[in-house]
């Protein structure tokens, strides 16, 4: 009998012992960058396991950071731009990159108001992907885990699901195995060659790429990406795209500028940049027209909405976009501007803040205007017609791009499908 | 309420043992009504509105066996009558809840006729519940229960350990237990109890669950009409057959466990399934207490039907070797396929189960038939056993994986193209970061018809590598009942008589470092529950 009772207090107090050291470690590593634990060289000074949490993550960090300037987008701006880039003035820090993997404008709205929730943001850069503009947005009346975590509820008032929400992040970044396993991941992967790492600043490095680069060549990774935007577009032409001034996308970016003047802070929009593989994709669908157009739509919502707001255009053709890719035999070479086609490169990202900020930078991108726009749009048809010309193979893996394009086109030639 | 929850681990848990020990000194009654109330509040916790439909279903059972209690042997024909009436109701209540909507779908499609579906609330446990309240029927009609009353028949059919998935119990193995039982604290108990419940919970959250997240999108996209190359499809096939086995098992031995730590020992439903080396070995290790009730309430009565009348008629009957192929098709074959179609029915209301049920009622034929024709050319049980014994385990495996596909694919067509995907119908794709990193292996696997695709890699190789444990772990090791049988850890377990190697070293005793080791899978088990989960696609 005696043995069955020990073998009980035994369990009962390893159980207990065990739980109190995985909750120590979890806060002491703090994977997720949830409490702020001081980051310990060797330990948890870099936070590869918050790639999967980007989301929980950033809503702690971002209260920690007090930005000045808050960047705000999809994986593109999470992994392209740097809130350290020593080009941001010094009046303009700390910058808080809130870029979050996979979010539409919907969701670049939700993050602002969060953000400036934190009440010291002055200046915002918000990037607009524009495939998220081809089909309309419905965003869903569902109540999100992500949702319960801000400050405040859509209408601008107290978030009533947050203290709950906060309890359970707490609990949950503490007391699970999922915590705990990344915990172990993330003191095992400190003196990794290519470990990710999301700063307390929320710029992400590039550390997947390089390593995804090293391994499988430029080439593989342009490929797995041209491939699943060809479904995209593929999916876009089903959907059948919508005009611009249906499109209920603009309402939100309207409601973003809208939210941006009420708190008297200096709003960036941007137009990101894409590979010109991915853009031939988009012409050769007949999808190029309905971009132009969103361009259109898009500075005349900000001429008309925006006091203080600029719009800027990166989607091109140029030597920073159109840049061949090594062929599937070449692991070594790299490419300068991009890493695959829809995420550029931090070196691509610090020229588009400096021409952004009105620095002396190379020729990239141009502010759109309701003046300006009909002309931009024509400028980036003739990039388009030179870069076939000037014998584009190789832009993109498959299915290359030849002077096909160059044959058809006279000056100020339409894409397919213009209407 | 579920076992695996922080409201149950860390609540309900503690303060109805704790009350159970403490109104046992009392005495048993105070002890076993206190028991049978905490039961009523396990099963209202999900959804109050169950108890008021089980709670009448009770009462009326409850009546019925009076009645047929009363009638007893002097009126044997009105027992049957109040019998079959009771087993009517029982059916369509359950008919009711969990059938209605699929057979009016199934009037639907066949006739075109446009009866109106409904929603409705299939309350918790209804199949197990349902199948003993009939089994305790039955068993009054054959004399096997004798004296029970209202707390001891609720008690009976609503004992929470194993009121939501079983094991499927009966009565007469139930009430002497709760008769005799001290409802005090017993350490031994306790520590065969959290033993079982330890290695349970992990079995479920660290072994089962995590395949559902890596196998559930599959299924999806076969639903969806998307078909799947081979590597994907088998992944799909042996990822649901062991998430299954480990989800169902280990909640099965987390039953055992907190029936045990009551001082209850309930009935064994696995015995290492995965390792049996033919279909009639498999049910008789696989959801052993459902194969006991299809068996001795719908089998063997259907089987002496059937033997009565065809000896009434002169013709001959099963007889080993010298049975006629009449004979096999009318009292094997037939009341195996129907008591097959009925377990299909049983697990759930569509095509695919009754699909699922049928197939294995031919496997078990076929076996059945096996055993009858084998004596005549391969007489030797040695050197068949020797040669056999590997074949039959591979394919009755096999058999079980592809069986599987129906139980789990969302409609009947989802299945053929999930077979489809198993044959290589759909091509032989591995992620291309995969095959780029297997260097001359890669090479062979793009010789022998493999290709490259843009899929994750890291889902194909988490997938792969789980799988691979878990198959060892279910094939190799040894199960919890043999871990535990000097103890007996379900009823009738007793150690073997010559235990394998590995069974004897991983043989449970309460010792520091058992009790250390599972409290570490407790853990790990506990730190499971609820897990931090966003939408995968947030990485980039």
């Amino acid at each position: 009998m005696a043995a069955p009772a020990r073998f009980i207090r035994i369990w009962l107090a390893s159980l207990a012992v065990l739980a109190v050291a995985v909750a120590g470690v979890n806060l002491l590593v703090d994977p997720y960058d949830v409490f702020g634990t001081p980051r310990i060289p060797g330990i948890s000074l870099l936070k590869p396991a918050a790639k999967n949490h980007v989301m929980l993550a950033k809503t702690y960090q971002v209260a920690r950071a007090h930005p000045v300037t808050v960047l705000i987008g999809s994986s593109s701006t999470h992994i392209g731009i740097d809130a350290a880039d020593p080009v941001w003035p010094a009046a303009m820090r700390p910058v808080y990159n809130y870029g979050i993997p996979g979010t539409y404008a919907s969701d670049s709205l939700k993050i602002l108001r969060e953000a400036l929730a934190a009440g010291s943001v002055r200046y915002a850069f918000v990037a607009l992907d524009f495939q998220n503009f081809l089909v309309p947005e419905h965003p869903s009346a569902a109540i999100s885990e992500a949702d319960r975590r801000f400050h405040t509820s859509a209408d601008g008032g107290a978030n009533p699901y947050r203290p709950h929400q906060i309890g359970s992040d707490i609990f949950l970044s503490l007391a699970t195995m999922g915590a705990f396993a990344d915990s172990i991941s993330t003191i095992l992967q400190q003196s990794g060659t290519f470990t990710l790492n999301l700063a307390p600043n929320g710029s992400s490095n590039e550390a997947e790429f390089f390593h995804a680069a090293r391994t499988d060549g430029m080439h593989d990774l342009f490929s797995q990406k041209e491939a699943a935007e060809s479904e995209r577009v593929r999916f876009f032409g089903g959907a059948g795209v919508q005009s611009a001034e249906t499109r209920p996308n603009l309402d939100i970016v309207g409601q973003i500028i809208a939210l941006a003047a009420a708190h008297d802070v200096k709003l960036t929009l941007f137009l990101v940049p894409h590979h010109a593989g991915v853009l031939d994709l988009y012409w050769r669908s007949g999808l190029w027209a309905p971009i132009e157009q969103l361009k259109t739509e898009l500075a005349n919502l900000v001429a008309s909405q925006g006091r203080d707001v600029v719009l800027w255009d990166f989607l091109e053709y140029s030597s920073f976009t159109a840049e061949p890719v090594p062929p599937a035999a070449d692991r070594r070479t790299a490419t300068q501007w991009f890493w695959e086609p829809n995420h550029f490169k931090k070196q691509l990202g610090r020229i588009m803040i400096e021409r952004m900020l009105g620095e002396d930078a190379p020729a990239f991108g141009a502010v759109l205007t309701p003046g300006s726009v009909a002309g931009r749009n024509r400028e980036v048809r003739a990039q388009r017609q030179a870069a076939m010309c000037a014998g584009a193979g190789g832009i993109r893996t498959s299915d290359l791009v030849s002077t096909d394009g160059c044959e058809a086109a006279a000056p100020g030639a339409v894409p397919p499908g213009a209407l | 309420m579920l076992f695996n929850s922080y409201a149950f681990i860390f609540g309900f848990l503690p303060v109805v043992l704790a009350g159970f020990y403490l109104l046992g000194r009392a005495g048993r009654e105070p002890a076993l009504a206190w028991l049978t109330a905490a039961s009523l509040l396990f099963y209202a916790w999900w959804r109050p509105v169950n108890v008021l439909l089980i709670a009448p279903s009770i009462l009326i059972n409850y009546g019925l066996a009076r009645a047929m209690e009363r009638t007893g042997q002097d009126k044997p024909g009105q027992t049957k009558a109040v019998l079959i009436a009771g087993i009517i109701f029982n059916l369509c209540f359950l008919g009711y809840f969990k059938y209605l909507n699929f057979l009016g779908g199934a009037i639907n499609d066949a006739f075109g006729t446009g009866f109106v579906l409904t929603q409705l609330i299939l309350p918790l446990g209804i199949s197990f519940i349902t199948f003993q309240k009939i089994a305790f029927l039955v068993d009054i009609q054959a004399g096997r229960v004798s004296r029970f009353t209202l707390r001891d028949y609720g008690l009976f059919v609503l004992f929470f350990p194993q009121l939501i998935a079983g094991p499927i119990v009966h009565y007469r193995e139930m009430m002497p237990q709760f008769r005799a039982a001290p409802c005090r604290f017993n350490a031994t108990d306790a520590a065969v109890g959290l033993t079982l419940f330890s290695i349970g919970l992990a079995k479920k959250l660290i072994l089962a669950d995590p395949l559902s997240r890596l196998v559930a999108p599959l299924y999806g996209q076969a639903g969806s009409g998307v078909p799947q190359s081979l590597t994907e499809a088998w992944i799909a096939a042996l990822g649901f057959t062991l998430q299954i086995y480990f989800d169902f098992s280990g909640y099965t031995d987390m039953a055992l466990g907190l029936a045990r730590c009551f001082g209850i020992k309930l009935p064994m439903n696995f015995n290492s399934p995965l390792k049996a080396t033919s279909i009639i070995d498999f049910w008789l290790r696989w959801h052993i207490s459902l194969t006991r009730f299809l068996t001795a309430y719908i089998y063997n009565p259907m089987t002496l039907a059937l033997t009565r009348r065809r000896m009434a008629r002169g013709k001959a009957v099963f007889g080993g070797r010298n049975t006629t192929l009449s004979a096999f098709i009318v009292m094997l074959a037939m009341p195996t396929i129907l008591t097959m179609l009925i377990s299909g029915v049983w697990h759930g209301a569509g095509y695919t189960f009754i699909l699922w049920g049928l197939l294995h009622g031919l496997l078990l034929c076929i076996n059945h038939a096996w055993r009858l024709i084998r004596p005549r050319f391969w007489a030797g049980t040695a050197s068949y056993n020797r040669w056999m014994a590997p074949a039959g385990f591979l394919l009755t495996f096999l058999s079980v994986v592809v069986a599987m596909v129906l139980f789990r694919a969302p409609t009947v067509s989802a299945a053929l193209l999930l077979w489809k995907g198993m044959i290589g119908s759909y091509g032989a794709a591995l992620p291309h970061a995969v095959l780029a990193r297997l260097g001359a292996a890669g090479e062979w696997l793009t010789a022998v018809g493999f290709h490259a695709a843009w899929t994750s890699g890291s889902f194909s190789l988490e997938a792969i590598l789980r799988i691979g444990v878990l198959l060892v772990i279910a094939l190799v090791l040894p199960n919890t009942l043999e871990i535990l049988a000097p103890y007996e850890p379900a009823l009738g377990v007793k150690p073997a008589k010559n235990p394998a190697w590995l069974t004897r070293r991983m043989s449970w005793t309460p010792s520091a470092a058992w009790a250390l080791g599972l409290a570490c899978v407790a853990l790990a088990g506990i730190l499971s529950l609820g897990e931090l989960s966003e939408f995968l696609y947030w990485q980039f």
